[in-house]
């Protein structure tokens, strides 16, 4: 290897600016190494009034908006202020940075806004923050990522200075958990002037924190904001609140156990379970709006007339699986066994539903009516939760269904499954947090290219509950739709997920299900 | 010498060319970037509306030919995750990187050269047969295997070393011994064999003779001699580390460079895969040709190659 | 004259034959003798793996669980314990030493034989095929390994396969190099030239004067190889980009089992003591060659 000529190469390859930029790199990495060995230990704790969180996703970008994690929610929430909030605990729709509101028609929203909150700049909230925030997101030009979230408004008119009319794109019924939960008021002269790249590195909102420092994915400091109104939210009770992203679960358990961290969560059940044992943490258990299911391509996508286009081979493997068992050992805490196609506690879900129970005999009969006496051999695509996938595997193994299992990042499985190559996915949805039943059944159930049904019925009667104003109307069309689902057995729906929390024991905080981390709920024993 | 430069020169660039064509053409095949940069959840026409908003749909010539003009005016594009600039993404991580590297390079060079120096003087004694040791050992060990290790003991069973972050110095001690041992090997045996090869030179005899120090002879003329190709080799395994701290930066979470490499391959962030890719093809490229450089201008002999 | 002769052995007077020395020269070598014994010792577990497996690798017993090995308290059932979804784990060790060693074999041989074609034609031809063939193996250097297999797997889906193939068309540089000095110095051999001079066709003198002649140099490498190959397979695993679950590697062993680190060090401790001892094994076989065919070379 020493031998001269594989040493060819060079700096020219590096063109001018690109050499200057490696410089500038070596002599940063020579300056930031001096730092590093000055720099002292930071601390935080509650003599310190600094809560050091964990998380475990890069975030893309702070601006609501442009991110589509959890963590962007967390952060959300705690930035950002929404028109009206629900109450975690009771449901209800209560004024926040709107008063009051009211249906004008089916597709006009009017709002009386609240006088006298300021945005963290100083700059005040009013009627032409709302219009702006709403004509800026709306419009697909400007690539907010997560279009469903805002594309159900058509746009926002100023009244008066405190008075506001959302105009919906149809009748939406779901409109008030949208704008309790996605959709939040920008400042519209610093929006206007920094965009969304500038709002990403330097956050300006109305919430209880506001944000004294971006790290772009790998660090945040939020400060309580003295001044906020008199809201909802209650006002922040914990002065800092320090985050840093530590992609790995299993670091950030080692960093709170030697005592850096303060709070993580979506721990594993396992780990869980044993730091509970040790009894120097508090672990709180609370279920999540996501749930896990199979899909199974029934329409013959990937293979015109494969296993899956019969029922009786659905139905085989939805007795295949058994979901209590893998419930108990593996995922454990709040989580439950699922029957229908949503989260049991979103308007319009019902688990009234035929259900399949753990019958592998009866399984391995419905596979012989299909004609299936022998099995058959499928990839299992999955792209998280490679345990439940391998569980999954190995029971449907038991009954002669011979399933490998193939792990793909989520875009590339989302892409291999638009394009109709997926026979066979485990898959999960959290619906974004919106307690409602059109945000899971009627996103994959209405004809998209990751709806392998093609159900004209269930579509049709997705299309009534999604439009009607009539609350008792929409449930009943839910229920139809989600009775046929199941009967089909288009999906096998698996559980539902639960999240752990863990923290030290000098903080105080109860979860809410929608696994929203609410900074301002927290507080110090 | 000039020439020679020159031509080495001109062999880089074309190296170069070659490795931008292959990242940029490897990952045009990773399929529709459109639904990367949509995320979880979005619908497909908010895919459709991000492939449009992209120019995904051009020919690959036409994305290759923009995206080396522009690379090399240090403009990689915008990052299709952060939405930032993938020149001041890479440079805010590169700075953890290089400081990594140099520093395990530096703790492979202090622990490698002092055992291939003692090797050397006594070959086949207990101090050689423990350095070759060594050096085995730590060519079989797996890194992450070894960094979980070190986790648990200097972490979690004894509470003296943080196992992640880099706020403080000490949080790059583990990343140092874990990333710098794996080169300490090579170097400890080309040192051992470049002093064998000096000991048993001339002028060392006629310094010998002349009734010099052991010390003196040791490190005043044969290591100067033994260590122009150790120093070629660290170059080298210089360049090589950069790329292979991957694995160690995803262990000890420090957001450097290989870690953003990783994390970008899982979100199919192409601008700052492929940028990465280039970057570190250059540093390495940089690193052998400087130790060529170093080489040739040591030994003439050389300049023909 | 009679007189010496009678007093002498054959031996004494022709000395050991080569092959004595040999035998000698390998036997007397420790990190020899213990690498090819390791070795050999894991090539026989994973050939009878089917055999001496208590259980079947792939069966889960989701209600038990993580069971610790029996020098841990567990039980004899389960010798090594249980893996996260109550698999054995000592099966899963033994048809994972399959993986390993299939990887390391098939790598060597796919990377062996692009590598050796283009050093034995470099050097052999030299001139423009020279320079192309130089010129290919600095743009291979010039590439992050790591990086582009990550990258390679993430696009087309990691399996065995699919790493076999992405490490044997990656790791074939060192071949090339050391072939193509290798060959080099033979091609200006006499019998090299005397045989091209007669005529001989390219692939004869390849292969009955040059390949017979470079294959100590091939061998070693092919060691250092097999070893490069099967921890890169293991880093890739670990970083979720290897072979594909439930596949018994042992690299994926060890990010399984990294979960419960801190709770269950022996999940990683284990999977972890193979892959060493594996790669150790054969990184002292290969040195152990090297002495031994070529005791000048030893560095």
């Amino acid at each position: 290897m020493s031998d001269g000529i594989f040493r060819a190469a060079g700096v020219a390859t590096m063109t001018r600016s690109a050499a200057v930029m490696s410089h500038k790199y070596a002599r940063a990495g020579l300056v930031a190494l001096g730092i590093a060995l000055a720099s002292s230990s930071a601390y935080a704790d509650k003599a310190s009034d600094t809560l050091s969180v964990a998380f475990t996703k890069e975030l893309e970008s702070v601006d609501s908006y442009f991110n589509s994690a959890r963590e962007g929610v967390v952060l959300q929430r705690a930035i950002w202020d929404g028109l009206i909030y629900r109450d975690p605990k009771t449901s209800e729709y209560i004024g926040n940075l709107a008063t009051s509101w009211k249906w004008v028609d089916d597709t006009t929203l009017e709002l009386e806004l609240r006088k006298g909150v300021k945005f963290h700049n100083g700059e005040d909230f009013d009627a032409d923050d709302v219009v702006y925030t709403i004509e800026f997101v709306t419009n697909p030009a400007n690539g907010a990522k997560t279009q469903r979230n805002v594309n159900w408004m058509k746009n926002a008119e100023k009244v008066d200075q405190y008075t506001v009319r959302i105009h919906t794109a149809g009748p939406f019924p779901a409109a008030l958990e949208f704008l309790s939960g996605p959709v939040s008021m920008y400042p519209n002269e610093y929006y206007a002037k920094v965009g969304p790249s500038g709002m990403g590195v330097e956050p300006v909102g109305t919430g209880p924190y506001k944000v004294v420092k971006v790290e772009p994915g790998k660090h945040f400091v939020l400060e309580a904001n003295e001044n906020y109104f008199d809201g909802p939210k209650s006002k922040a009770k914990i002065g800092k609140i320090d985050i840093r992203t530590i992609p790995d679960i299993n670091t950030q358990l080692a960093e709170l156990m030697s005592g850096s961290i303060d709070f993580i969560w979506q721990l594993p059940a396992d780990q869980a379970e044993q730091l509970a044992l040790m009894d120097k943490f508090t672990v709180a258990n609370e279920s999540t709006m996501r749930i896990g299911y199979l899909t199974m391509d029934a329409i013959g996508h990937s293979k015109a007339g494969g296993p899956f286009s019969h029922q009786k081979v659905r139905q085989a493997v939805s007795h295949a699986v058994d979901r209590q068992t893998i419930v108990d050992s593996l995922l454990k805490g709040a989580s439950k066994v699922v029957h229908s196609a949503c989260f049991p506690s979103q308007f319009g879900c019902t688990g009234d539903v035929a259900t399949y129970d753990y019958n592998p005999e009866k399984a391995k009969q419905l596979l012989v009516e299909a004609g299936y006496p022998d099995g058959f051999t499928v990839d299992l695509y999955a792209y998280r939760d490679p345990n439940y996938a391998q569980a999954i595997s190995s029971y449907l193994t038991a009954v002669g269904i011979k399933a490998n299992v193939r792990m793909l990042q989520y875009s590339a499985l989302r892409e291999q499954q638009m394009k109709g190559e997926v026979p066979f996915s485990l898959q999960s949805w959290a619906s974004y947090s919106v307690n409602d039943a059109s945000a899971i059944v009627s996103e994959f159930f209405k004809f998209g290219a990751l709806d392998e049904a093609h159900d004209e019925e269930v579509k049709g009667w997705l299309d009534v509950a999604d439009s009607s104003t009539d609350p008792e109307k929409r449930k009943e069309y839910y229920a139809k739709a989600l009775n046929k689902i199941a009967e089909q057995a288009y999906w096998l729906p698996l559980f539902s997920y639960n999240a752990n929390y863990i923290f030290t024991k000098e903080v105080s905080y109860q979860p809410t299900p929608d696994e929203v981390l609410r900074f301002v709920e927290m507080s110090w024993n | 010498m000039l020439v020679f430069a020159f031509k080495r020169l001109g062999l880089a660039i074309l190296v170069a060319l070659t490795v931008s064509v292959l990242s940029f053409g490897l990952l045009f095949l990773s399929g529709d970037p459109a639904t990367a940069v949509a995320g979880e959840g979005a619908t497909e026409t908010d895919i459709e509306a991000i492939s449009a908003f992209y120019g995904f749909d051009r020919p690959f010539i036409v994305q290759y030919g923009e995206w080396l003009w522009n690379a090399m005016r240090g403009d990689f594009g915008q990052s299709y995750y952060f939405q930032i600039p993938v020149a001041s993404l890479i440079a805010d991580r590169l700075t953890i990187t290089m400081t990594l590297g140099v520093c395990a390079i530096i703790f492979a060079l202090v622990i490698a050269i002092p055992l291939g120096v003692a090797a050397a003087v006594r070959p086949n004694s207990i101090v050689d047969r423990t350095a070759l040791f060594v050096s085995v050992l730590g060519q079989a060990m797996p890194s992450f295997w070894f960094g979980l290790l070190l986790i648990v003991l200097f972490s979690i069973k004894l509470g003296w070393l943080a196992p992640s972050g880099t706020q403080n110095w000490h949080n790059f001690i583990m990343p140092t011994v874990v990333l710098g041992y794996y080169a300490m090997p090579a170097i400890m045996r080309l040192t051992r064999a470049g002093m064998l090869e000096v000991l048993h030179a001339d002028y060392i005899r006629t310094a010998r003779a002349k009734g010099a120090g052991e010390w003196r002879v040791l490190f005043k003329h044969a290591l100067r001699n033994a260590i122009i190709p150790v120093v070629s080799l660290a170059a080298v395994q210089m360049g090589f580390m950069l790329g292979g701290s991957i694995v160690v930066e995803s262990i000890f979470a420090l957001h450097g460079a290989g870690y953003l490499a990783w994390e970008s391959i899982a979100r199919n962030d192409l601008p700052t895969v492929q940028a990465l890719i280039l970057i570190f093809s250059m540093f390495y490229i940089a690193f052998t040709f400087l130790s060529d450089l170093l080489n040739a201008w040591l030994d003439p002999r050389m300049r023909v190659a | 004259m009679m007189s010496i002769a009678l007093t002498l052995t054959p031996e004494e007077i022709v000395g050991p034959s080569p092959m004595q020395m040999l035998r000698k020269r390998v036997f007397g070598h420790r990190g020899l003798m213990f690498g090819s014994v390791v070795l050999i010792v894991v090539f026989l577990l994973a050939l009878f793996a089917p055999l001496l497996a208590t259980h079947d690798p792939f069966a889960q017993d989701l209600t038990a669980r993580m069971r610790p090995p029996v020098f841990l308290g567990g039980s004899w059932d389960h010798i090594l314990g249980t893996d996260q979804l109550g698999r054995d784990f000592l099966s899963r060790l033994l048809y994972g030493a399959r993986i390993s060693l299939t990887i390391g074999f098939v790598t060597a041989i796919i990377s062996g034989v692009i590598g050796t074609t283009m050093g034995v034609a470099a050097g052999y031809f030299g001139g423009r095929t020279d320079t192309i063939v130089t010129f290919l193996i600095t743009t291979r250097l010039a590439m992050p390994v790591v990086l582009v297999a990550l990258a390679v797997v993430a696009i087309f889906g990691g399996s065995l396969q699919v790493v076999i193939l992405v490490l044997g068309f990656l790791l074939w540089d060192r071949f090339a190099v050391v072939m193509r000095a290798a060959t080099r110095q033979i091609v200006s051999r006499e019998y090299v030239t005397a045989a091209r001079a007669i005529g001989c066709s390219v692939p004869r003198i390849v292969l009955s004067e040059i390949l017979p002649n470079v294959a100590n140099s091939l061998i070693i490498v092919v060691t250092l190889e097999m070893a490069h190959a099967i921890l890169l397979e293991a880093a890739l695993s670990f970083l979720g980009l290897g072979v594909q679950p439930p596949t018994p590697s042992w690299g994926l062993m060890v990010s399984e089992g990294k979960q419960m680190m801190l709770f269950n060090p022996w999940m990683i401790t284990i999977p972890g003591i193979a892959l060493f001892a594996l790669v150790l094994a054969i990184n002292l076989l290969g040195d152990g060659l090297r002495d031994v065919t070529a005791p000048e070379n030893r560095n």
